[in-house]
């Protein structure tokens, strides 16, 4: 390719104030899932098994230990001459500076970016989905439709639809309606969130948007709308597979819990379509001698003398003598002391909970519970 | 922090005094080891933990699983434009390891490693007694002594070991002499020695006709003239020499005082990096006492053993006593018991694997066919 075809934006700058205490320290992308990886890496593996070399990393809460993780893009074989991982942080020019206002906001202050690599398609991402897509496919029939954008939609259950932002097609995949969190949805198939532009209408979009006072300068609110009002050729790839967002304590804990079993949804396992992770070198896990492991999921520098079930427990994590964990998720060096007892609870990096605590709750209608990074529970706490 | 005081000499070219089918398609310092490593690993990571950015590493004859280990050594931070990691050939071709492995005829061969730097010590370390040390400290250590030379030694725990050199060490620690074999409470050569590159320059233009001795041998009879320090370690060290020692040590890291002696966090012991998902336990898993790598799926029952990337345990099959590796499959109602099991054989569905406690049962590394379907005669 003497012109790049195709590169990445990759929001990852929100709070994500939902996740609460996971993510009072770290920003939500950096956040760890599934034992051994962080949910950016979900995206960034999804770039490089597409053969996108060419990724903007849009970076503003807490970015520090993102940054770090990201690095030069190495772990996913991103560290391309040329092409490869960028971070770009809001930043100050001679005009002043301010922080990403929204999501088209953030892709619009670094439009340099895009100019600087010109590709004739721009993908715009997320930095907290969890599945695994082959943006090509996506790109090819944004190609074939000769759409302006191209939205990545999936159906959902109809009493979900409302939560979602709901795409409306006509027969021809043809965007008709975009209605965000829709009372009385006409359409069960929502946005999600992974949109492709042909740069031009991208950039036009973009600099309309950021002239208009009234806009929140957002891709689903601002952008896409506008678009469909100018009638844009706006486009629909329907994506069948695993696709969650991570968004809250809940949705983490029960999509942690999906990966659990004989066959599930999500298959980490795959090796055709690998989830690559930048994690330290650690040794394989020890599981004691009177240790009992029942359908979890398990990483490198655990060690387990307890007895753990349908759990996962991520890198370097530790359950200790007669404690028992369950239906929980252990984070990285998280610690249950002896004897204690923790159900149905995500417990934050290297937190402990002490001796004898017990912690959490089997009944399901009641909120799981969760330990911040770093955080000591003790007795009576 | 960066080393600037010393680079690495790495002697990886020293194979089994005994034939083991663990070593017929791979070079000693290849052999996995603990789950996931390599015993390169081991010398690499002490140096990296130190902060040495060149290494030279002696390759052995037959170096292609050495090489496809090490690449351009990024996992050991030693892709650098500075420094580096240098492949070095070497002429010790099949030497089994018996005392210590510095032949000075690698060293000789090697002399422009040695020339082209600008540090003054070379740390020098065999691939075959495994440890964690704070190399950087010992550097220091080496320093102050004022020494030409510092041998490093432990205090030997075994009845009897007739693979490593002891030294016999005299006032202020100065070693006076070298002996082949080793006894309970002597000092046992862990073949980790830091040396003037003054000095070893000297050595390479004066001993060229002793080429076929140990760089310390030779040296032996100048014990009086040249000033060789000692430093004692303190910690966990574990030899691996043949079969034997190499399940035996293996299994001694089954104990989880030892293993956080080997792999303290202050000083990771680093390796090749994989994406391999985390272990998969389901419904009915059975595991005591035993080691799990990543990407592993266990559905049967694991004891007192060892298993490396990617092995699979399917339903009601059994393993105990044993080290798995890499891909591995035990099919349901296998049994697997005192026995190595090397990369991906296929175990097939109720066969019986099994050696005793005093002989251990090798399988040989498969060859690797289209979808693993290889079968165990």
């Amino acid at each position: 390719m003497s012109k790049k075809e195709c590169i990445a934006m990759l929001l990852a700058g929100g709070q994500g104030s939902r996740l609460g205490a996971l993510t009072s320290k770290i920003a939500k992308p950096a956040v760890s899932f599934g034992g051994k990886f962080r949910i950016i890496d979900f995206s960034l593996s999804n770039c490089s098994n597409s053969g996108i070399d060419t990724v903007g990393v849009l970076t503003q809460y807490r970015p520090y230990l993102l940054n770090n993780y990201v690095g030069s893009g190495e772990a996913w074989d991103l560290d391309e001459r040329g092409a490869g991982v960028s971070i770009l942080p809001p930043y100050a020019t001679q005009e002043g500076g301010s922080w990403y206002a929204g999501t088209a906001d953030a892709v619009t202050q670094n439009i340099g970016y895009i100019r600087e690599h010109d590709p004739a398609y721009v993908l715009i991402l997320s930095g907290d989905h969890l599945y695994r897509m082959d943006y090509r496919k996506m790109l090819k029939s944004h190609i074939e439709h000769g759409a302006d954008l191209t939205v990545s939609v999936m159906p959902v259950p109809w009493e979900e639809a409302s939560r979602f932002g709901i795409i409306t097609k006509d027969d021809d995949d043809r965007i008709v309606k975009f209605t965000e969190k829709p009372e009385k949805p006409d359409s069960n198939l929502a946005s999600m969130g992974i949109y492709i532009f042909s740069t031009d209408v991208l950039l036009n979009a973009l600099e309309e948007d950021a002239l208009d006072a009234r806009s929140s300068h957002d891709f689903g609110k601002d952008i896409i709308p506008k678009l469909l009002e100018n009638d844009g050729r706006l486009y629909c790839y329907e994506f069948h597979g695993f696709w969650k967002d991570v968004g809250t304590i809940s949705s983490f804990h029960e999509t942690s819990m999906d990966l659990l079993g004989e066959n599930p949804e999500f298959d980490l396992y795959d090796k055709s379509f690998p989830i690559m992770s930048n994690i330290t070198t650690r040794p394989p896990h020890y599981i004691g001698p009177e240790a009992r492991v029942d359908d979890c999921l398990i990483s490198n520098g655990c060690k387990v003398f307890g007895t753990v079930r349908h759990s996962i427990l991520s890198t370097d994590a530790v359950v200790d003598e007669r404690a028992v964990v369950e239906d929980s998720v252990l984070l990285p060096g998280a610690r249950v002391k002896a004897g204690a007892h923790v159900v149905r609870a995500i417990l934050g990096e290297n937190s402990v909970v002490e001796e004898g605590v017990k912690l959490g709750s089997v009944d399901a209608t009641k909120d799981t519970a969760v330990v911040g990074n770093d955080v000591v529970i003790g007795k009576g706490e | 922090m960066i080393n600037r005081k010393a680079l690495g000499y790495i002697t990886a070219n020293y194979t089994c005094r005994t034939r083991t089918k663990l070593l017929d398609e791979r070079p000693f310092a290849a052999l996995p080891i603990f789950g996931r490593y390599r015993l390169v690993d081991f010398p690499l990571s002490n140096m990296a933990n130190a902060g040495i950015k060149t290494v030279g590493i002696v390759m052995p004859g037959n170096y292609r699983a050495l090489i496809d280990h090490l690449s351009s050594g990024r996992d050991w931070m030693l892709d650098r434009k500075k420094g580096g990691l240098f492949m070095l050939p070497g002429n010790a071709f099949g030497s089994s390891k018996e005392g210590m492995c510095f032949l000075l005829r690698d060293i000789i061969s090697n002399k422009m490693l040695f020339q082209r730097s600008d540090k003054p010590y070379v740390v020098m370390m065999g691939c075959n007694i495994i440890y964690n040390l704070d190399l950087a400290e010992i550097i220091e250590a080496h320093e102050r002594s004022g020494a030409h030379a510092t041998m490093v030694y432990t205090k030997a725990e075994r009845a009897h070991d007739e693979d490593v050199t002891s030294l016999e060490i005299g006032e202020a620690g100065r070693v006076k002499a070298l002996h082949p074999g080793c006894c309970y409470g002597d000092n046992k050569f862990l073949d980790c020695a830091i040396i003037n590159r003054e000095v070893l320059l000297q050595i390479i233009d004066r001993c060229g006709a002793m080429d076929y001795l140990d760089l310390f041998h030779a040296l032996e009879p100048e014990f009086g003239r040249i000033d060789v320090c000692s430093y004692e370690f303190k910690g966990l060290s574990l030899g691996i020499f043949d079969e034997e020692s190499y399940f035996q040590r293996s299994m001694d890291l089954l104990n989880p005082a030892l293993n956080d002696k080997l792999f303290c966090p202050d000083r990771p012991i680093l390796t090749k990096a994989h994406d391999a998902p985390p272990a998969k336990y389901t419904n009915g898993s059975v595991v005591c006492n035993s080691l799990i790598s990543a990407g592993c799926a266990i559905k049967g029952t694991v004891r007192n053993s060892i298993l490396s990337r990617g092995v699979v345990v399917e339903h009601g099959a059994s393993v105990t006593n044993s080290i798995v590796m890499q891909g591995v499959v035990i099919k349901s109602g296998a049994r697997v018991e005192n026995a190595i099991i090397d990369k991906n054989n296929v175990v097939p569905a109720s066969t019986e694997l099994r050696g005793t406690p005093d002989a251990t049962l090798v399988v040989a590394k498969a060859p690797v066919i289209a979808k693993k379907t290889v079968i165990i005669d």
